[in-house]
């Protein structure tokens, strides 16, 4: 009998159907105070990451932009104010509780009008070819499954000319700073999940995924491979933190 | 290349000051919306620093990277281009600054900045209240004028004070006495001079009669 294709979820080896479960479970959980621990996690620097994130995005007034795995909606906020009521904004994340967080989220900040918020696989995005402008990924990419098949759907759904950003943890350059970040990721972080989430597995997973995580250069490969052009990527914070961006042709 | 997190830890400090500042001055808020849209791109010579300047409803918004349209373009050193902001008479050519595009933005924000009036009042009595933040902002005034009114004094009795009481300069009106009897004596040498070479030809031509 063939064995049952595998994936891994962290460190753990699981079915390739189980792991969106596995991840669902984990932002589940998260979902209520996803905001407060990444303020907590980070120093407040996530929002630099996002920064630089938009504005090498290049949005306009007018364009279509998709903010994948866009959680409680950061990116999209300030997306909406820069396409304006002639353009639009998709909020997608594959997690319900997620996106319901950011869904009312933005509308306690009155944002509304030009945002859509979709339930949706980045693997199989619902929506026709070229349609968007512009496609940010922030910290989802490492969740998918099969990174390979989402890179590609996003292609498809990209217009000619479009920028894909994928902000992703990453491998940092120095060795030093891997090992005072590999201190803080699998013995501080998981007691700030326990502390302020009461959820020490899930924020265990969150340092095990981005290990698991391809590094920059294989990420700029992979999206070589699935068809963008132009490929590079923008070390932030010593390499913790790196920010692809692809064309489409 | 550095970290762009620093760059965006700039940017966005920088940012919060404008737009924190622009929150006590209604007038200038109110202003800077006419102007939603516009941008001006800043290419600081010392220190070295590029960035652009988005205006975007009553807000301003600073980037590092701007693919879109540019109003404005301003080149020139940090200095002078606050000298520039800050005075609405200064131009840009004595000032060592480069301008290209529209320079109506550039008058515009220049008015806006003689005109900008923050009222530091307004947050501190958020926090303690008007009273208290009322006596603090007459005695910060009272400061303020008076260092002022120092800063402007200062250079005078600077000067009075290195040559009257230390006698490391003369006085200026003895240094301009010098300097006239020098240029009298110059002009006195220049005419001797004159003379001379007159009378040299003078002897010259006798002797080749």
């Amino acid at each position: 009998m063939k064995d049952r294709k595998t994936t891994h979820f962290g460190y753990q080896e699981v079915p390739v159907e189980e792991k969106a479960g596995r991840v669902a479970e984990v932002f589940h959980s998260v979902a209520a105070r996803y905001d407060v621990m990444n303020d907590l996690m980070s120093g407040g620097i996530h929002r630099l990451w996002k920064r630089f994130t938009i504005e090498l995005s290049g949005a306009r007034p007018g364009q279509k932009i998709l903010d994948i795995a866009g959680g409680t909606g950061d990116l999209t906020a300030r997306f909406s104010r820069i396409v304006g009521d002639s353009g639009q904004v998709v909020l997608a994340d594959i997690n319900e509780s997620m996106l319901r967080v950011g869904r009312d989220r933005l509308l306690d900040r009155g944002i509304a009008g030009n945002v859509v918020p979709v339930q949706a696989d980045a693997q199989y995005l619902p929506f026709p070819d070229n349609t968007f402008d512009c496609i940010t990924i922030a910290f989802g990419l490492r969740n998918v499954t099969d990174k390979d098949l989402a890179l590609r759907s996003m292609l498809r759904v990209l217009k000619p000319g479009g920028r894909l950003l994928v902000l992703e943890f990453s491998k940092p350059e120095s060795k030093l700073l891997g090992k005072v970040y590999d201190q803080y990721s699998f013995r501080l972080l998981p007691f700030m999940g326990k502390l302020v989430a009461n959820d020490a597995e899930s924020y265990r997973y969150l340092a095990e995924s981005i290990r698991m995580h391809p590094d920059q250069e294989t990420l700029k490969q992979m999206m070589e491979d699935a068809g963008f052009v132009d490929c590079e990527y923008h070390n932030m914070t010593g390499g913790i933190v790196a920010l692809h961006r692809g064309i489409k042709p | 290349m550095s970290d762009p997190t620093y760059r965006a830890g700039f940017d966005a400090a920088l940012e919060t000051a404008i737009n924190t500042a622009l929150q006590y001055d209604p007038a200038t808020r109110a202003r800077l919306q006419e102007l939603d849209g516009k941008v001006m791109a800043l290419d600081l010579t010392a220190p070295k620093l590029q960035c652009c300047l988005c205006i975007e409803g009553d807000q301003v918004f600073v980037r590092q990277h701007w693919e879109g349209d540019v109003t404005t373009s301003i080149s020139g050193s940090a200095i002078s281009l606050v000298r520039l902001l800050k005075d609405p008479d200064a131009t840009p050519a004595a000032l060592g600054v480069s301008i290209s595009g529209s320079s109506a933005l550039l008058a515009e924000l220049q008015w806006m900045m003689s005109d900008l009036d923050i009222d530091w009042e307004a947050p501190l009595a958020q926090l303690i209240g008007d009273i208290p933040a009322h006596s603090i902002g007459n005695v910060l005034r009272s400061a303020g004028s008076w260092l002022s009114a120092s800063l402007s004094r200062a250079p005078v009795a600077a000067a009075e004070t290195i040559s009257e009481e230390w006698q490391l300069t003369p006085p200026q009106a003895q240094f301009e006495a010098f300097a006239d009897d020098l240029a009298e004596l110059s002009l006195a040498t220049e005419r001797l001079e004159a003379r001379v070479r007159l009378l040299q030809e003078q002897f010259s031509r006798r002797e080749a009669e």
